[in-house]
């Protein structure tokens, strides 16, 4: 209960209209950091709606593949430069954002997440790698304004902000396939 | 890898709904940038060019019933911008070549409309359009005095400008053209040249047919 009520308060406190105007005027705070928070707040609920319906999870979800499809659908509608814009213009699609993001993203990423084996998480870390270098290119190749609320130089930063977690997700997968820690223990 | 039932509807579940949230959220995958999105809505919409009143290089001042029964080729600009404005109106030069020279003033008006009234004054829309070879007549170059009034067309046609606070603008671009009437028939790609200017003058001679 205690994760519940962390997660709870960490969604309300970035509900807050003035908490989320603050981020959402700088581009890559409002992608690579409002956005991931609000899967972390769903991530933290997660834990009470595990307990609550382990029969649902246990059956719909059973070896963790319909909820990272889920999540994966999710990051990446949230990636697209419309949905940046129309979350700041379109009160319906900023609503869904602060619904979809912890609950079809945070909450089945935590119940997926632990029933996938190592293969399993290093090939969505290698997908999330692959697609974070895509939007990255995207952003920074492209001379025209993606998005009419941000200016081209916050367009700029945001696709190095990509390229930044693609890097940090490949040192992550060279970790995890030239070291092991057993060694080590 | 899927090994019961239930898995497999749910994966099912799944993939349709992101389906159709990419479907929703993309017009039918066919608008990925709220950009694109406007300008579809828009087409659809053709609205009205509303009652504002124009100021020219010259001084003149006049709304747009000025060119009733011609078509108004437009684009958004100020005249400080050392980026987008530059390539636009460049691009607006050459379709304004390719448009046959008997159309001009005649059928079609080219007009490129300041959103930065309080600098780009007749005398510096004057100097301005020089740089592009307009003749201030056949292609003229016009600030909307009144903010409101500006305002109210920049949100009709959906141009969204953003001021940086240095006195620059981040704005969006495009060709709009608006018919006879006043009202909005189309919103085109201003580095497409070529189809701007074929499209224009097609539509000048399916008129004339008529």
């Amino acid at each position: 209960m205690g994760q519940f009520i962390a997660g709870l308060l960490l969604l309300l406190a970035l509900m807050i209209p003035p908490v989320a105007t603050l981020m959402e005027s700088v581009m890559i705070i409002h992608m690579h950091m409002q956005m991931p928070m609000l899967i972390i707040a769903g991530f933290f609920m997660g834990r009470f709606f595990l307990d609550r319906f382990p029969q649902f999870f246990k059956k719909y979800n059973q070896n963790g593949l319909p909820g990272i499809l889920l999540f994966t659908i999710i990051m990446v509608y949230w990636m697209l430069p419309r949905t940046m814009d129309e979350a700041l213009t379109v009160q319906t699609v900023e609503a869904f954002k602060f619904i979809s993001l912890p609950f079809l993203a945070g909450v089945p990423l935590r119940d997926s997440w632990k029933k996938l084996n190592k293969v399993g998480r290093n090939n969505l870390i290698t997908l999330f790698a692959v697609m974070f270098i895509g939007f990255g290119w995207l952003y920074i190749q492209s001379n025209a304004q993606l998005c009419n609320n941000y200016l081209v130089i916050d367009q700029i930063i945001l696709g190095w902000g990509f390229i930044t977690m693609a890097i940090c997700l490949v040192i992550y997968l060279a970790y995890s396939l030239l070291v092991d820690p057993s060694q080590y223990e | 890898m899927i090994k019961n039932k239930q898995t497999l509807y749910s994966c099912l579940i799944v993939l349709v709904f992101g389906f159709s949230l990419f479907f929703v959220g993309t017009d039918g995958f066919t608008a990925y940038t709220a950009e694109s999105a406007r300008v579809t809505k828009l087409i659809e919409e053709k609205p009205m060019f509303p009652e504002v009143t124009l100021e020219d290089s010259e001084g003149r001042t006049y709304s747009i019933s000025e060119f009733e029964d011609k078509y108004v080729f437009i684009t958004f600009i100020y005249t400080g911008c050392t980026t987008v404005c530059i390539q636009l109106e460049q691009n607006m030069a050459q379709v304004y070549e390719k448009v046959p020279s008997e159309y001009r003033g005649k059928e079609i008006v080219f007009l490129s409309i300041s959103f930065d009234p309080t600098r780009d004054d007749p005398e510096m829309l004057d100097k301005y359009k020089d740089m592009f070879k307009s003749d201030g007549e056949t292609w003229r170059m016009a600030r909307i005095p009144n903010q409101n009034e500006l305002d109210s067309l920049l949100e009709k046609f959906g141009v969204i400008v953003i001021p940086d606070g240095d006195g620059n603008f981040a704005h969006n671009a495009a060709f709009y053209l608006v018919d006879g009437k006043g009202s909005l028939v189309d919103v085109m790609d201003f580095s497409e040249i070529n189809e701007a200017a074929s499209k224009v003058t097609n539509l000048i001679e399916a008129n004339k047919g008529e």
